[in-house]
């Protein structure tokens, strides 16, 4: 049987910090949606448009998103130091806004902040495990491709020790942010509907 | 029937009725345990343990070693979030308990049977789970040394809950197996010898005690089961001082 010495140190890290960026940025997006979902509907009674109103909770997310990311980015430059720099941040924060993202729709589905955290941990950690082809996920089904974070680790990696990146990677992350953004925009128009339809 | 076996009685039926517990308890192990079989590459690795007394490096199968760690993870971290659960609710009903006649041993002994009870229950599901894959060594100082990482990560989950709200809780109890159990004790990423801090996690003693019987055919950790124990015994003499405390303010 062939054997390894360890776990290679520096894709350790590198998965870490796309961890951290998505679980944190996840966990925003999921209470930024469920804490000010009365508050939201008041508004929208008075008339607020919700696209508008989600439009400013959104870019208040990807705010945040860049802050996390960039916290990230500074933990693991103490470490290793990127081929690329700006754009292994730039692939962090597309990572933590597909999770910030996934997080908000998630909150635009579920109740409450308990059950949607236990969704948003658990989603990140499986998703972190298996896109993150280390030796201990190395047999995975080809369909892990499709999961949030393997397209922007495959950049991060790429940027990370090449300083390079793939241009088809760059489109499957931005199509995938797309695609969330219509679900959230769907289902938050949905849950802010007030009398049978959009109030403005 | 006895009023500790109506209110150890009452508390399984509130944790049966625990959706996010129970949801737990069917998806974790398969989706940690089974996984990490079925997806960790097929090749040997250095792995640091006791033989003979003497701490030294064997070559074992990376899926092998992935999966004794990944049950204990499970395990504590269902059972710590059970802990969390059973102390929030003891928060809210258990002082009261106390106002209807109930004696502090009385309601102590049945919330310390329902996590008793439940801890079980994961322990033996996380095990189950793991036969399927893989046979330790020495099966029963394996299911001991699981034992007592459970109920010490359940009794943690009990403190923690006496200090943080459910969702912070929660968090907290998530985070924390997975990085003393999953990181700071794990054979796969720690190959040297540990920290003196990383000795005073709860997962220290008992992953030595599981990594020895589940790796080698050969039980030297003895020893450290019983340093195992004694920490569980410290938490539990903690938990319970804590417990008698926040129930009398109510």
């Amino acid at each position: 049987m062939p054997t390894v010495e360890a776990i290679p140190i520096e894709l350790g890290r590198l998965l870490g910090a796309i961890f951290g960026v998505a679980i944190i940025a996840g966990l925003m997006g999921l209470a930024q949606m469920i804490s000010a979902r009365a508050a939201d509907r008041r508004l929208v009674q008075t008339g607020y448009p919700p696209r508008t109103l989600l439009a400013t909770r959104l870019a208040a997310l990807g705010g945040v998103t860049v802050v996390v990311a960039a916290v990230n980015y500074g933990v693991l430059w103490l470490t290793i130091s990127p081929g690329a720099p700006v754009l292994t941040f730039v692939f962090l924060v597309l990572a933590g806004l597909v999770y910030a993202f996934l997080g908000a729709l998630v909150g635009a589905l579920l109740p409450r902040l308990f059950e949607g955290s236990l969704v948003v941990v658990f989603l990140a950690m499986m998703d972190a495990f298996l896109s993150g082809d280390s030796p201990l996920a190395a047999d995975v089904p080809e369909f892990v491709e499709y999961f949030p974070l393997y397209h922007p680790k495959e950049l991060l990696q790429e940027a990370m020790f090449q300083g390079t990146y793939t241009t088809g990677d760059l489109g499957f992350v931005a199509g995938y942010l797309l695609v969330l953004l219509v679900l959230v925009t769907a289902v938050f128009g949905v849950t802010m509907r007030t009398s049978g339809g959009w109030s403005a | 029937m006895s009023r500790t076996t109506t209110a150890f009685t009452i508390g399984i039926k509130e944790q049966a009725r625990n959706y996010v517990l129970v949801a737990l308890l069917v998806v974790l192990p398969v989706s940690f345990i089974t996984l990490a079989f079925a997806v960790t590459q097929d090749v040997e690795m250095p792995v640091r343990t006791l033989v003979d007394g003497e701490t030294v490096t064997v070559m074992r199968g990376m899926p092998e070693v992935h999966g004794v760690i990944m049950t204990p993870i499970t395990s504590a971290l269902i059972a710590g979030l059970a802990g969390l659960f059973l102390m929030r609710e003891a928060k809210d009903t258990d002082g009261r308990l106390a106002v209807a006649g109930y004696r502090a041993r009385q309601v102590i002994t049945a919330r310390f049977g329902v996590l008793a009870a439940i801890t079980l229950i994961v322990t033996g599901v996380s095990v189950g789970v793991m036969l399927v894959d893989f046979q330790p060594e020495h099966l029963w100082w394996f299911v001991a040394a699981m034992l007592v990482v459970s109920v010490t990560y359940g009794l943690i989950g009990m403190l923690v809950g006496a200090v943080f709200d459910r969702l912070a809780g929660m968090w907290l109890m998530l985070i924390l197996p997975m990085l003393d159990i999953g990181l700071f004790q794990d054979p796969l990423f720690i190959q040297s010898e540990p920290e003196w801090w990383m000795k005073l996690l709860p997962g220290y003693w008992p992953v030595r005690v599981m990594v020895d019987t589940g790796l080698t055919t050969d039980v030297d950790t003895t020893l450290s089961l019983v340093w195992a124990t004694g920490y569980l015994l410290l938490v539990a003499v903690l938990t319970i001082g804590v417990y008698y405390r926040i129930t009398q303010e109510k």
